[in-house]
């Protein structure tokens, strides 16, 4: 019998728990540990942000579903590894802390023989002074996040129907931020609810980013293959901004907020401020505070984690230019570099480096979006460490290594851009493979007959099949399995 | 000094286009060509 933990209940664990629950039998113990109760759908928390959905169709409770899949669930936080053990027991266990009620703040070491830490982002507002719901703005990143931001934008819209103007500002809350396909997804949201409520010309809609341009997402841009010709994701992104009158401001660090003003550098040195009524600013990721020991009790985070927190797996982590960098840096087992029982899925691991070529200010202010690693990479990582577990607790050393490179891997994204069944709309791009491989694909870095761009109404209707699908197959109902990753 | 960035050189979606973007039984086709362009996609990204 064996013990494998899984810290995190996101959808790169969830879907590793699911999958080793199915593939080996009862007498494996599965253990999740997360601080949350509930599973949330993320990619759907933008409608919660405007109004369009409620926490309760984005979030449903974890332990219902792992009690009926034979799972065991701790609701904790994991604050230390111990992956040697101590010098009287080397079995490797990880100390968590209880967050549900009953149990609320009660410590307990799990033991475990297989780990994977899928711990996903720490959100980092503390990186920007002002930033974030305890400071002066609002946030789409929890479901919780969302429904406070949704209440502020009710109060933007009642203003704008009696008259006032209104500046909505929207987008990328520091230097390093990832996730830049949420907040142009927000942004959009925002501005179609403005147009259904017949105010949109009293308010000015602003993306801010640290993207060197539009289109860019943290992927480098993208190439879209149309009909024989390639369009770039940065002329299929300014053409939305200049159809729905929202500007942007790019290339921007954002410094500091304080109430009702934004604080920002530029990539070339100059400063900006900028108003608003309404702010919506994601936050830099890094990972979960978690700190490794050895046997010994000698502090070993340094080796087991990156600076930014998250785990350091099989990557090459050797710093170099841009210019260098290869498509086969990146992780393809995400088995940690110095436990072979341990493993990074989903946002947890650390990257190599970014995609979008970073770039410094004269000041010296990093104006680098992080990688993105969104849902379907996390499943797909996800289900390729359960597999190879699976196969670990099978046939002990021979078990076949599964992996799952993003530069072997596309992704498909549904970026919303309104909600409704008739008025909805979304951008649907399909990207082959996630991390640009100049060797292969030649300048493009990417194949532009799989990479794909297109906005409509039917991509709206995807993007709600997608939440209810999702939603359906992490409940795990029957044939959950069927719907990939 | 404003750094508000506007796209006056973007290419907009002509009239036709952004019809075409509205219209159910076009976008009912395009759901199905995008559905198999999604599952292309996730083939691949599975091994």
């Amino acid at each position: 019998m064996t013990r494998t933990v899984i810290l995190g209940a996101g959808i790169a664990g969830h879907t590793a728990a699911l999958h080793l629950r199915r593939m080996v039998g009862k007498e494996h113990e599965i253990v999740v540990v997360s601080p949350n109760s509930k599973w949330n759908w993320i990619p759907s928390n933008i409608w919660v942000g405007v109004g369009q959905m409620t926490v309760k169709q984005v979030t449903f409770p974890l332990a219902p579903v792992y009690k009926r899949k034979n799972i065991s669930f701790h609701q904790a936080l994991a604050f230390e590894l111990r992956p040697e053990g101590t010098s009287e027991n080397p079995k490797p266990y990880v100390r968590i802390r209880y967050t549900d009620e009953a149990r609320s703040g009660q410590e307990a070491d799990l033991h475990y023989d297989y780990l994977i830490t899928a711990t996903g982002p720490k959100l980092n507002f503390g990186a920007t002074p002002g930033l974030g719901p305890d400071g002066h703005t609002w946030s789409v990143c929890t479901a919780g996040h969302a429904t406070e931001a949704a209440k502020a934008f009710d109060d933007v819209v009642a203003k704008l129907k009696g008259g006032e103007h209104q500046t909505l500002l929207i987008g990328m809350g520091h230097g390093t931020c990832t996730c830049q396909g949420a907040a142009f997804e927000y942004t959009f949201n925002v501005e179609h609810e403005l147009v259904k409520e017949g105010v949109r010309d009293k308010a000015e809609v602003i993306y801010i980013t640290n993207e060197e341009r539009l289109g860019d997402f943290g992927m480098d841009g993208m190439n879209f293959g149309h009909k024989g010709d390639v369009i770039p994701s940065q002329s299929f992104t300014e053409s939305l901004f200049q159809e729905r009158g929202v500007k942007a401001i790019l290339s921007a660090a954002v410094e500091k907020v304080d109430p009702g003003v934004v604080h920002y550098e530029l990539v070339d040195g100059t400063k900006g401020e900028q108003a608003f009524d309404f702010a919506m600013l994601l936050p830099p990721f890094r990972g979960v505070d978690m700190q490794a020991f050895d046997r010994d009790g000698n502090d070993i985070t340094g080796e087991v984690y990156a600076p930014s927190g998250f785990m350091k797996v099989d990557a090459d982590y050797t710093a170099k230019p841009y210019e260098e960098w290869k498509a086969s840096d990146w992780p393809k087992t995400y088995q940690s570099v110095r436990y072979d029982n341990v493993w990074a899925a989903g946002i947890a691991f650390a990257p190599p480096h970014q995609m979008s070529k970073p770039r410094t200010s004269p000041n010296g202010t990093v104006i680098a979006p992080a990688p993105p690693r969104t849902g379907m990479p996390s499943g797909v990582i996800g289900r390729a460490v359960a597999e190879t577990i699976a196969g670990r607790i099978k046939h002990g050393a021979h078990g076949k290594v599964h992996t799952a490179s993003m530069a072997d891997m596309g992704a498909a994204c549904i970026a919303s851009a309104g909600k409704g069944w008739r008025t909805g709309t979304a951008a649907a791009m399909t990207v082959f493979p996630i991390i640009p491989d100049k060797e292969k694909y030649g300048e493009m870095g990417r194949d532009t007959n799989a990479t794909y761009g297109e906005i409509g109404l039917s991509a709206h209707w995807m993007k709600v099949m997608l939440h209810y699908l999702f939603i359906y197959k992490a409940k795990a109902r029957p044939f959950w399995y069927l719907i990939p990753e | 000094m404003s750094n508000l960035t506007t796209f006056p050189d973007a290419r907009l979606a002509t009239a036709g286009e952004i019809r075409a973007r509205k219209n159910v039984l076009l976008q009912l086709v395009r759901f199905a060509v995008l559905n198999l362009k999604m599952i292309v996609m996730v083939t691949k990204g599975h091994h």
